[in-house]
């Protein structure tokens, strides 16, 4: 099933919120455009962290990219919605 | 304090095994014997193959060979990724009678050529695909011998047998308090690593072992290669840390080496997937190279693993504690292993012993005193009943102005007793009036902070943090309380980066 992108958001905030080690706040707050480590604070293992959970969450592979290549929320974002099934 | 020998590890493993916990001289007395009890089985399994110690030998006589066909002998590079090559390369060099010298695989081309220099480097073998990093060798130095670690020959080179003082490995320390210096170990500290990582628990021989960490740090080669090699244990080789637990999935190990914060990392993903990622076959995790909070051992508890905190350094070959099991005392880094003195001089830990470096290599200070003292530059105590605790470091400290010494370590270690502290950072600020003062700021664990189901769970984490500090003595309570929205600054080994706001 085709997940639209504001379904794909939310389910990407619960991630880093987990993955973040910080208040809710930050993560419910982010927009697309927010940056990954600049704006969310997210230490190379929160990194790892989310590419993990995606995968297991959205049940797509992240290949012949690393966590260097996503900037923003909506470059993952974009890489998930490229990905889905 | 002298440990003269194993005996106070022999209760927690059965007879038979401990029997089976032998000392040998050198990595290729060593080798010799896997190759007689284990040759048919699997050594390490790799991209797809998998190798017995038969035909682990096999590739490393051939590489012998290779190396020996080139007049390579003294101090050979190694800048390659974890990969079964990497094994192969390391055994066929150290079996030789060189000196492997581990180059962290994200040096830089100059850097590279630079270690060339420092370390007096016969050769440098690398792992095709990374031809950028000898660049700089190539054009300063045309005549230096390169080795791609993928070179074969038809000839099988029978192994060097070498002794205890033979020079085995030279290490880049981990460089947290000040640049990386490169840690000479001999077989003998080498081999004293791999056997202090077989004391104190009872399923030691014939295990699945995974490999995260690098092989570039002394955690990765001594505790996880040599020490899965030296049991006769099959060691996997996790090439991508994302692919970590697809990888436990189809391997099913029995013990991991991590660091804390992916033990912690692994922990958060099998709550939010309402499964235990590590799998049902994992009995161990063998945790350090960072404080491991008491959390980590109580949650890994209830899963049925057991999380063994431990101490050790690049300097002192692996380990030199760890927390027997089951492990009662989990703030502590555990018992000292055999055949090493301790001592606490004015707070710092001081050892000596068959595990502990030669020297830094390329340095104006040796890192041994003239009694063959290392001072490790971590504060410990040590209980009645022999377990180690480290509760800061030297540098660390704070001195206050009425003259009192306040470690943040110490005080960090209260306030991670709160479940909802994922970690905390003690440090020494200014305020507005000028005064100096001890600060605190806190990582929450979302986790716990979900769990809570209040309406506002970080006044909940405040209060108790209060509460916490109350109940310590007046002159390590904090007078200023943050709780953090991101995670601290880290170093490349998850480490945190400490402030130094008054230095």
């Amino acid at each position: 099933m085709q997940l639209t992108r504001d379904e794909i958001m939310e389910r990407l905030k619960d991630i880093m919120i987990s993955a973040g080690g910080g208040n809710e706040q930050i993560y419910r707050e982010c927009t697309e455009d927010s940056d990954l480590s600049a704006d969310l604070g997210l230490s190379s293992i929160g990194m790892l962290y989310i590419v993990i959970a995606v995968e297991e969450t959205f049940r797509i592979r992240f290949t012949g990219v690393g966590m260097s290549d996503f900037r923003t929320v909506k470059d993952v974002i974009d890489y998930i919605e490229e990905h889905q099934e | 304090m002298k440990i003269e020998n194993n005996e106070r590890f022999r209760r927690y493993t059965s007879p038979a095994v401990f029997e089976k916990i032998r000392e040998y001289p050198s990595v290729s007395a060593m080798w010799e014997n896997c190759l007689s009890e284990y040759p048919d089985v699997p050594a390490i399994a790799d991209d797809g193959k998998t190798y017995t110690f038969a035909e682990t030998e096999s590739h490393t006589a051939a590489f012998r060979s290779v190396l020996s066909a080139k007049g390579v002998s003294g101090r050979v590079g190694i800048i390659m990724q974890n990969s079964f090559d990497f094994a192969k390369v390391f055994l066929a060099v150290v079996t030789s009678g060189s000196t492997a010298v581990i180059l962290p695989p994200q040096l830089d081309a100059k850097t590279v050529f630079g270690c060339t220099m420092k370390f007096g480097l016969s050769a440098l073998v690398y792992q095709p695909g990374m031809e950028e990093k000898t660049s700089v060798i190539a054009s300063q130095d045309p005549s230096f011998t390169l080795v791609s670690a993928d070179e074969t020959g038809a000839d099988r080179l029978p192994l060097t047998e070498t002794d205890a003082k033979t020079p085995c490995v030279i290490m880049f320390t981990g460089g947290t308090t000040g640049k990386s210096k490169g840690a000479l170990l001999s077989n003998g500290a080498v081999m004293q690593g791999v056997v202090n990582g077989c004391y104190g628990y009872s399923d030691v021989f014939g295990q699945r072992y995974l490999l995260v960490l690098p092989l570039s740090h002394v955690f990765g080669l001594v505790r996880n290669l040599l020490s899965s090699l030296y049991t006769g244990s099959t060691l996997f080789i996790c090439r991508d840390a994302k692919d970590m637990f697809r990888d436990i999935a189809v391997f099913r190990p029995t013990i991991l080496v991590l660091v804390p914060a992916l033990a912690e990392m692994a922990l958060s993903l099998s709550r939010k997937f309402g499964k235990n990622m590590l799998g049902g076959d994992m009995k161990y995790i063998i945790c350090g190279a960072a404080a491991v909070s008491p959390y980590l051992v109580a949650e890994y508890d209830k899963l049925g693993i057991v999380l063994f905190p431990g101490y050790g350094l690049t300097e002192s070959a692996n380990l030199v504690s760890g927390n027997p099991e089951p492990v009662r005392k989990p703030e502590s880094v555990g018992l000292p292993y055999p055949h090493q003195e301790l001592k606490i001089a004015d707070g710092e830990l001081w050892f000596r012993g068959s595990n502990m470096m030669e020297s830094y290599i390329g340095e104006e200070n040796s890192g041994i005193d003239e009694e063959g003292w290392f001072h490790t530059g971590d504060l410990a105590r040590i209980d009645d009943e022999g377990f180690l605790y480290i509760t800061g470091r030297i540098k660390e400290l704070i001195v206050l102005a009425n003259g009192e010494n306040v470690s943040p370590a110490e005080v960090e270690a209260h306030f991670n007793e709160i479940s909802l502290v994922q970690d905390s950072q003690v440090f020494e600020d200014i305020n507005e009036n000028g005064t100096h003062i001890l600060a605190l700021e806190v990582v929450p664990r979302a986790s716990e902070m979900a769990a809570l189901g209040a309406e506002d769970p970080n006044a909940v984490l405040m209060s108790e943090l209060r509460r916490v500090n109350q109940s310590l003595p007046s002159f390590q309570r904090v007078n200023r309380i943050e709780i953090r929205d991101k995670d601290f600054e880290r170093t490349p080994s998850m480490k945190i980066v400490r402030y130094h706001r008054c230095s």
